[in-house]
């Protein structure tokens, strides 16, 4: 399969890795042989059509753009690489902007429109437009993947369209951000206040030096839109959820919850009618009392009643199980 | 709420254990249990009476739903009226913002009572927090008495947590 990776950060970087390490698993298991004819990053962009040598790509990436490649090109945009090179495959793994979704809004049309199953992980171009790119992607004939966007590594989207599918899904509620999660436990079984807790996650790297997308609930807000759009079908838009923040939880307030036998969490809640985000009591020993940068998510189901999961919600190591799930299904599907 | 079953068990050891494992697993405190042996089934099995209290209707139906793939015969079940609960997390200048006016108005509601108050206090200027039960008669006005507490927390800019179970 030819693929093309648009953005070369923490994921990018990740996935190329898993391509490495995986190559003769991937070839004996599936038959898949990941060719990636052309990595763009903000600044420019590696190319070869008969695929590109990704151990020598990511040495050169550790310290300089991937236009320092061999024959790579300072200032070549992705999207002409998107309309330029052959390929079976984009990934669209640039920052997530909740705005406009660009760039990955642009970069994910322009790869359906000439032809490309589109795969990505950015909840911007999603949040934003959804319906859209869903009907762009069936005119179009193409594959349209976004495992990664919800939960990281936990098959939220596939279990719930796949494995599920015989379910009418009621409701779907998670713990679907790991930073704040973090934040939570440590003020629970530490007691130590949020300010000093949200320090140390910054210089542990849990969180990102302006941590406002998280703390505030929007992240999760984003997650809760796709999966209303994906799992329950609703033409939702972020504007839609009910979004409260983390920021006013002070130590007292989980000491008292604590007293009860409860502890706080960040929840999502997806269902017909509401769609909301915000702390929310939950007793210990409950599915989606997780700790640590834990994920969980619960579905209420018609049949099933309820299932659970969890897992990391993050890390480019653990995000790549759901973006190379992604490509073997393409493969898969396409009888590759 | 409180709950009262009759369930019929098998009369070997270890059956009752089994049977309590799903109410204290979904957070049910027992109360009360009494074998009734004088009225033993023709198929051998023996009526037990069990009282439970539990926080909500939802983990009830979770319990008798256990029990009852298990393959525990549940004969009777009846809920006791007035006991119904929810806790809520307070967060903001509680004190400042007359508490016990916001108390006294729930209280006021027919059936819906404050059980429980604790407060916590932030250091100067910060803001403090509460933790409040509301017991009711029953489901309807424990809803009223959440959402009636809903409106005044956003009239006095409190933050409102409510539990995972309550939906809005
Ligand atoms: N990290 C995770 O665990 C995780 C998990 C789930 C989902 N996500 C989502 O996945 C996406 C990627 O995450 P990440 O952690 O890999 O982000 P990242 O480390 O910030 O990497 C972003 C990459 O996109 C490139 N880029 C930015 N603008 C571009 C443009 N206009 N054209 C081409 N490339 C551009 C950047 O280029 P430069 O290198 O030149 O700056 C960089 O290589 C985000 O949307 C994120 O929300 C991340």
């Amino acid at each position: 399969m030819r693929i093309i990776l648009i953005g070369f950060g923490n994921l990018g970087k990740g996935l190329a890795r898993i391509f490495v390490d995986k190559a003769d698993f991937l070839r004996k298991t599936y038959g898949l042989v990941p060719h990636v004819v052309a990595v763009a990053d903000e600044r420019g962009a590696a190319m070869d059509e008969n695929g590109l040598n990704l151990s020598k790509l990511l040495k050169v990436a550790e310290k300089k753009s991937v236009a320092a490649y061999e024959g790579g090109k300072r200032g070549k945009m992705a999207l002409e690489v998107i309309e330029d090179m052959e390929a079976d495959v984009v990934y669209e793994l640039t920052p997530t902007n909740i705005k406009n979704g660009e760039p990955g809004f642009t970069h994910i049309k322009r790869a359906m429109l000439t032809g490309k199953h589109v795969i990505t992980s950015n909840k911007g171009p999603l949040v934003v437009a959804f319906g859209e790119l869903d009907s762009l992607a069936r005119k179009c004939g193409v594959e349209f993947r976004y495992s990664a966007s919800v939960g990281g590594a936990i098959p939220v989207i596939n279990l719930a369209r796949r494995l599920l599918a015989g379910n009418e899904i009621r409701e779907v509620c998670g713990v679907l951000n790991g930073t704040t999660n973090y934040i939570l436990t440590r003020m629970s079984t530490e007691g130590v206040p949020f300010e000093i807790v949200l320090r140390e996650a910054q210089e542990l790297g849990i969180a990102e030096k302006d941590p406002t997308l998280d703390i505030r609930g929007i992240d999760t807000a984003c997650k809760i839109t796709i999966l209303a759009n994906s799992i329950l079908g609703i033409d939702a838009k972020l504007e839609h959820v009910k979004v409260t923040g983390i920021d006013r939880i002070s130590s007292e307030a989980i000491r008292l919850a604590r007293e009860a036998g409860q502890t706080i969490k960040l929840v999502g809640v997806a269902r017909r009618g509401s769609l909301e985000v915000g702390p929310r009591l939950v007793p210990f020993g409950h599915p989606l009392a997780v700790g640590g940068t834990l994920n969980a998510v619960k579905f209420e189901l018609d049949l099933a009643r309820e299932i659970t999961i969890t897992g990391f919600g993050a890390g480019p190591q653990e995000t790549s199980s759901s973006l190379l799930g992604d490509l073997i299904d393409i493969h898969r599907t396409l009888g590759g | 709420m409180l709950v009262k079953i009759v369930m019929e068990l098998e009369d070997v050891p270890g059956q009752l254990l089994k049977a309590l494992e799903p109410i204290s697993r979904f957070g049910g405190n027992i109360q009360s249990i009494m074998h009734q042996r004088e009225r033993k089934t023709p198929l051998g099995r023996v009526p037990v009476m069990l009282v439970f209290e539990i926080s909500d209707k939802a983990r009830m139906n979770k319990i008798l739903n256990e029990l009852r793939t298990m393959g525990v015969r549940i004969t009777q079940l009846g809920e006791r009226e007035g006991a119904v609960r929810s806790t809520v997390l307070l967060v903001g200048h509680i004190v400042h913002t007359d508490i016990m006016g916001t108390i006294d108005r729930l209280n006021g509601i027919r059936g819906v009572m404050v059980s429980d108050l604790s407060l916590a206090m932030g250091a100067p200027n910060k803001e403090s927090a509460a933790r409040m039960t509301i017991t009711a008669g029953d489901e309807k006005r424990l809803r009223l008495a959440i959402s009636t507490l809903r409106r005044a927390a956003g009239r006095k800019k409190l933050l409102m947590i409510t539990s995972l179970e309550e939906t809005e």
